[in-house]
């Protein structure tokens, strides 16, 4: 079944929020939401309902970055360290591992359910059984310092459809593609632009690679982030997406972004591969729908915050995204 | 109201120490005399003997540093030293008035005076216009008049403009630096004054001003100023005020429009300021302005007592290296003039004389009082008398073009019509520009830093940009020369305009000596020497 | 406007003389050779000395440190980002997980907590935040460092007196050292292209002797005219050069290969790294007051990466340079400060950055007469202002002069009007000197 066009892309529902969200994981085939916050906070929520109200289901100590679902189990892991494993059945807490010796930014699960995978800014990106929570890979392929002597960060983390492929990508625009099997590294990718490095004017960086995306073939690797920045004080760059055949590690297509400023924090293909969507923002935020074959951006929409993640259905019909003080659902077809 | 009153009592009595006009001495008396009358006068009253006068080649050092910015050549040195003429000081007064350097020069000061922070504020038309201005000298109110109504669609008076333009952002300091400017008084100081009376005063004084200047805006590129808008302010004591229009003296200004426009003017004022824009003109004028109002009421009688005041006290400072009130912003009643009835006269005969530029400089630097000696034996007098003349030290304009003129071959100004020797002057001016951007302006209290010191001592552009020794230069001339001896005597010349001393000659030429092989070098140490050394540093 | 409740009105001309009282006579005697390194160290010189030589090194974070990232954390409020407290070696002191180190040195460091400061604006901001105070339209303040080179320098210094670091150029010209109406004497020397200052080194096509007696020269020439002559320009003049050849001297003090291989690895590679050490090495060597720029802190957007990123620098370097300072005795006589221009919001903004924000902020002030391990002020739960022991530029600028043995209330004249170090009224805070 061919995907929905982009261009029937028009926004259904609008929740306001006191707190910034910064994951969303949807239990498939339902209006069922998981989401981490700022406030610390884990809620569960119903988009169906009548009135939107969030329930909360536990805290951790610090941001809530990322919250995965493995069948019926749900991993939160943020600024702690720590992921907290939770029994969505039973409504009750399974495990808290001390993860990462630093800040996690975001927490996946494998297509099958059967992996969750975490990474920090200890800069290792950590394979779990998602039924024990025992560590089944700690893998190493980010430096912990940028070339400036500062500290890096590891900000991005996909699966491929078929879950044997992993990618992570870091602040200085390095990409690393995994044999999730095997815990190897298979090739790497460089996208550079991603990272700006303000050596004269103001001594420091913004930037980095904040989301990944394989292609449903698992052929292509979607690399999100900003363009380079003029003053890095603020998320001027132009939002930017970059395709690659990770396997040589060739760039395939740029779009450099034509319309909107700011961070591509999240990525997904159509099921049929025929379009590549990402969402992110600034001080506000957009959705932006690109033709990769035919390296031409569809849709560029802007949404009323800065997104920082979204859920799409596997038909493609509905997008959540969440971020700053809100939650906006997005219909196609 | 109690306010309006003690404020207006205040300024009376700035004012009233000199106006009794029948005791001054009468408007047709040349301003030398009158300068000199009155010094001399309280150079007696103290019991001082004042230094002698300045010798002639001092003197035309200091004249032509201070009317054109530069040193005078040997050669000029020599023609006026020469001269028996009684009237040679006239006459070189009045050359280098009329000399296209003293526009130049001039302009530069201005420049200085009106942006005292800062290198390169505004576009450099601003310096055209003064230029422009010094030489066709055009009179000191109608300076202020196209500064203060700023008409950038006239291309004559555009550069004027500028003084508003680079303070469009912030009313206060527009506000105060028309006050410090034009009216020696710097309104944000007197608005937290000490004096238990006065400071009540203040604000309304502030707020007053610049109801004056803060309806201007800019609209595409051009100056506009709004018909309306109020400032209100919260004093120190007591409920919310709206300022009100008031000059320094307490005069205010009724203004018939000071209603807020309703929402159908505010949309036809919009309308009109897109349609200027999109023609790239000046917005229309309002049919009350504010600044024209600023303007009127400045020069008008009483009122312009302020505006001739300072441009005296800022001329007489230019001169003599102090005002007659210091600071030069600071005039008010409890900061009297050092010489009440000067001032007063000097300040009637300006604006008696359509506020002539040209003249007033005339008058001060034929004075007895501007050419005295700088030196004084014993300790010297109160420096408020002007019983010794005070040292300048160079702007830094000044100082790069004169040391271009110094490592210049003094033959090379020698023997030259008047065009090209104006040409060749001008030329040291501009080569001595990137250099003269490193040294600091001098200002208030100024001193030499150590980076200066540093700059000088180990800096490259000195020896690559002054001290070269090819055809033409100083250096090069002295390469010719056989005797230590002589090369002594030509380097002070050429550097100091004056004969060696017997003491110097010794030192140099023993310096010279100590390094046989390798003359050039030790001349262009000596020279180096000669010109880093306060004699050459400072205007005495 | 600018309000004060000390503007006099000044009636005569500046009279450096006057204004500038007896400094160079209490000082002038003091004659060890400051050139070489480690001279207070050395047996040679005197307990006195050592113990009224204080020097300042003020960590000049430019653009605005969040005070919630470093000294002032506050985990767990809405406002409070994502990063933990961390307890230190104070009992009940906690600071920013983002200071590991710095959290175990903080029985030597004091912090304020409770800057309200007003101005939200970097260039005027930190034009008071360098002062004590703002200037005036009539008066321009002398900064920190020019009053320290002025009451801590010697007249005959053979080392400058106040050195600035500043290479970012964000916010360069916002805050550069300025000596006020203490005039170009006290003026810094300014490094901003390089570590090393501009013509400190003499030019190859001289040698070192006739650079000497050039100078000897230029000093004979000079004498004839300057007798009989006086003004303070002139003497400045003549000051300024005579303090040349020292100054020359110093050279090495700027290179900071001259340290050894292992210091420069405490410290590390970074340029705010190997600035902190060649600060240290030139207070060392008798400088009264050097400040090391850091910019640019401004994080309106992502607030949480830039301190991700730049906290640990200041961090480890100000641990680094606290433990070097106190393994050569120095640390009762040299102080660091750390100042911003102002602090950030509480508030989190959409591009999850804090922008300016000058109600309730943090400083430190660490070593000499300052009390280690004291914390002064403190800040509503989500910080958003101060609720006691609230601090301005002024009492801030006391109490370091304070620290220093430098009566705050001392005046300067400015012609005959006084101008007191702080402005009148304002005192130290007398909780956190010891």
């Amino acid at each position: 079944m061919p995907a929905p066009n982009p261009d029937t892309l028009k926004p259904a529902k609008d929740f306001s929020r006191s707190v910034i969200t910064f994951g969303i994981a949807r239990k498939a085939n339902t209006d069922n939401v998981f989401l981490g916050c700022s406030d610390f906070k884990v809620y569960s929520g119903d988009l169906s309902a009548a009135k939107f109200e969030p329930k909360e289901l536990y805290t951790h100590e610090s941001y809530v970055t990322g919250v995965a679902l493995a069948g019926t189990t749900l991993v939160s892991g943020g600024y702690d360290g720590k992921l907290i494993w939770w029994d969505t059945e039973a409504g009750k807490q399974i495990r808290t591992t001390d993860a990462h010796a630093k800040w996690i930014r975001k927490v996946i699960a494998s297509p099958d359910g059967r992996l969750i995978v975490s990474i920090a800014d200890d800069m290792a990106c950590k394979v779990w059984d998602a039924k024990t929570g025992k560590l089944v890979h700690d893998l190493r392929g980010h430096k912990e310092k940028t070339p400036n002597d500062f500290p890096s960060m590891l900000y991005a983390v996909t699966f491929s459809a078929d879950g044997n492929l992993l990618a992570t990508g870091d602040k200085v625009g390095h990409v690393v593609v995994w044999d999730v099997k095997e815990g190897k590294p298979l090739a790497t990718c460089e996208a550079p632009v991603m990272y700006t490095w303000d050596k004269q004017q103001r001594l420091h960086s913004i930037g980095g690679i904040r989301s990944l995306a394989f292609s449903p073939d698992g052929k292509q690797l979607a690399v999100g982030g900003m363009g380079k920045v003029g003053n890095i004080d603020h998320l001027e760059g132009k939002a930017r997406v970059e395709v690659f055949d990770w396997k040589t590690g060739k760039q395939l297509v740029e779009f450099p972004g034509d319309k909107f400023a700011g961070l591509v924090n999240k990525l997904a293909w159509a099921p049929d591969g025929s379009w590549l969507v990402g969402a992110g923002g600034a001080g506000e935020g957009f959705l932006v729908f690109f033709d990769v074959a035919a390296k031409k951006a569809l849709r560029q929409e802007k949404v009323m915050m800065h997104v920082h993640d979204f859920e799409m259905t596997a038909d493609a019909k509905e997008i959540v995204s969440v971020g700053h003080n809100r939650i906006t659902i997005h219909k196609l077809g | 109201m109690r306010l309006r009153l003690l404020f207006t009592t205040a300024l009376c009595a700035f004012t009233s120490i000199t106006v009794s006009a029948a005791d001054l001495p009468p408007a047709s008396k040349p301003i030398p005399q009158v300068i000199d009358q009155y010094i001399d006068a309280a150079i007696a009253e103290a019991g001082v003997t004042p230094a002698g006068q300045a010798d002639d080649a001092t003197l035309i050092r200091r004249l032509t540093l201070d009317l054109v910015g530069r040193i005078p050549t040997t050669a000029e040195v020599d023609e006026y030293v020469k001269s028996t003429d009684a009237n040679k000081r006239t006459q070189l007064v009045d050359r280098l008035i009329a000399s296209p350097g003293f526009a130049r020069h001039q302009a530069t000061l201005f420049e200085a005076m009106f942006n005292p922070e800062g290198n390169g504020r505004g576009s450099g038309a601003f310096r055209q216009y003064m230029v422009e201005a010094v030489k066709e000298n055009k009179p000191w109110d109608k300076i202020f008049r196209e500064v203060v109504l700023a008409n950038e669609s006239d291309a004559k008076t555009k550069g004027a403009a500028e003084f508003i333009r680079g303070r469009l952002s912030d009313a206060d300091k527009l506000t105060n630096d028309v006050s410090v400017s034009f009216f020696g008084v710097n309104v944000s100081c007197a608005q937290c004054h000490n004096h238990p009376l006065v400071h009540d005063w203040t604000q309304d004084h502030f707020y007053g001003m610049k109801m004056f200047l803060a309806r201007t805006f800019d609209n595409g590129g051009f100056l506009g100023e709004r018909g309306y808008g109020t400032i209100k302010y919260k004093p120190t004591k007591g409920p919310e005020r709206t300022a009100k229009m008031m000059f320094l003296t307490g005069a205010a200004i009724e203004d018939p429009n000071s209603k807020e426009p309703t929402a159908e003017e505010m949309k036809k004022e919009k309308e009109a300021l897109e349609k200027a824009k999109a023609a790239k003109t000046a917005p229309p004028a309002p049919k009350f302005s504010a600044r024209g109002k600023l303007v009127e009421v400045a020069l008008k009688d009483v009122n312009a007592d302020f505006f001739a005041k300072n441009i005296v006290n800022r001329m007489w400072h230019r001169y003599f290296a102090a005002g007659l009130v210091n600071p030069l912003d600071q005039m008010h009643s409890e900061n009297q003039p050092s010489h009440p009835e000067l001032l007063a006269w000097l300040a009637r005969d300006v604006a008696a004389n359509g506020y002539d530029l040209k003249r007033l400089t005339r008058g001060l630097v034929l004075s007895k009082a501007y050419s005295r000696g700088s030196k004084y034996e014993s300790s010297p007098p109160d420096s408020k008398l002007f019983a010794v003349a005070r040292l300048k030290p160079m702007t830094p304009n000044q100082l790069a073009t004169s040391l271009k003129i110094a490592a210049t071959d003094p033959a090379a100004f020698v023997g030259k019509k008047p065009e090209e020797l104006e040409k060749l002057l001008e030329q040291a001016e501009q080569a001595g520009r990137g250099f003269a951007s490193l040294i600091s302006q001098p200002g208030e209290n100024f001193q030499i830093g150590v980076g200066e010191a540093l700059l000088f001592s180990n800096g490259e552009r000195l020896t690559k940009e002054f001290l070269t020794d090819g055809n033409g230069t100083t250096l090069g001339r002295a390469k010719t020369m056989k005797e230590p001896k002589e090369v002594a005597e030509f380097l002070v010349k050429t550097a100091y305009g004056r004969a060696a001393t017997t003491d110097e000659v010794n030192a140099i030429s023993g310096y010279v000596e100590k390094r046989k092989g390798r003359e050039a070098e030790a001349y262009r140490q000596v020279l180096w020497a000669l010109v880093t050394s306060p004699e050459f540093r400072f205007s005495y | 406007m600018p309000r004060s409740s000390h503007c006099g009105s000044p009636e005569h001309s500046l009279n450096r003389r006057a204004f500038l009282g007896a400094t160079g006579a209490a000082s002038v005697s003091l004659a060890a050779d400051m050139t070489q390194l480690n001279a207070l160290a050395s047996p040679g010189v005197n307990d006195a000395l050592k113990k009224t030589q204080k020097r300042v090194i003020l960590l000049w974070l430019a653009g605005g440190a969040s005070q919630l990232e470093t000294f002032d954390p506050k985990p767990g409020a809405s406002t409070g980002g994502p990063f933990r407290a961390i307890k230190t070696d104070v009992p009940g002191v906690m600071i920013s997980e983002l200071m590991p180190k710095m959290a175990q040195r903080m029985k030597h460091t004091c912090i304020l907590r409770g800057l309200d400061t007003k101005n939200g604006d970097h260039g005027s901001a930190a034009i008071t935040m360098m002062r004590g105070r703002r200037n005036e339209a009539a008066v321009r303040y002398p900064d920190l460092g020019a009053v320290l080179a002025r009451e801590m320098g010697r007249a005959d210094s053979k080392v400058p007196d106040y050195v600035t670091f500043y290479t970012q150029t964000e916010g360069r010209s916002m805050a550069p050292g300025d000596a006020g109406f203490l005039g170009a004497r006290y003026a810094p020397m300014e490094l901003t292209n390089s570590n090393y200052p501009e013509f400190i080194k003499r030019l190859a096509d001289i040698s070192d002797l006739d650079h000497k007696e050039r100078s000897d020269l230029r000093e004979l020439l000079g004498k004839q005219f300057v007798a009989g002559r006086s003004s303070e320009t002139l003497s400045s003049q003549n000051e300024a050069y005579e303090r040349v050849r020292g100054i020359m001297a110093s050279e090495k003090l700027f290179d900071v290969t001259q340290e050894p291989q292992k210091v420069r690895d405490r410290y590390g590679p970074t340029q705010f790294a190997e600035q902190t050490l060649i600060a240290r090495r030139l207070v060392e060597a008798g400088v009264p007051f050097v400040r090391v720029g850091r910019a640019w802190w401004d994080s309106h957007g992502q607030n949480f990466e830039t301190h991700q990123e730049m906290v640990p620098e200041l961090d480890h370097v100000m641990a680094t340079l606290i433990d070097d300072l106190k393994d050569r005795g120095m640390l009762d006589d040299v102080m660091i400060v750390t100042l911003s221009e102002f602090g950030r919001t509480p508030s989190i903004n959409a591009s999850l950055g804090r922008d300016h924000f000058a109600s309730a902020w943090s400083s430190t002030i660490t070593g000499c007469g300052i009390k280690g391990g004291s914390v002064y002020g403190k800040t509503d739960d989500k910080g958003n202002k101060v609720v006691a022991e609230q601090v301005d530029a002024g009492s801030l600028f006391a109490t370091i002069y304070e620290a220093l043995g430098i009566n705050p209330e001392k005046n300067y004249y400015v012609g005959s009007r006084p101008v007191p170090l702080v402005n009148p009224g304002i005192q130290a805070i007398k909780q956190v000197l010891k």
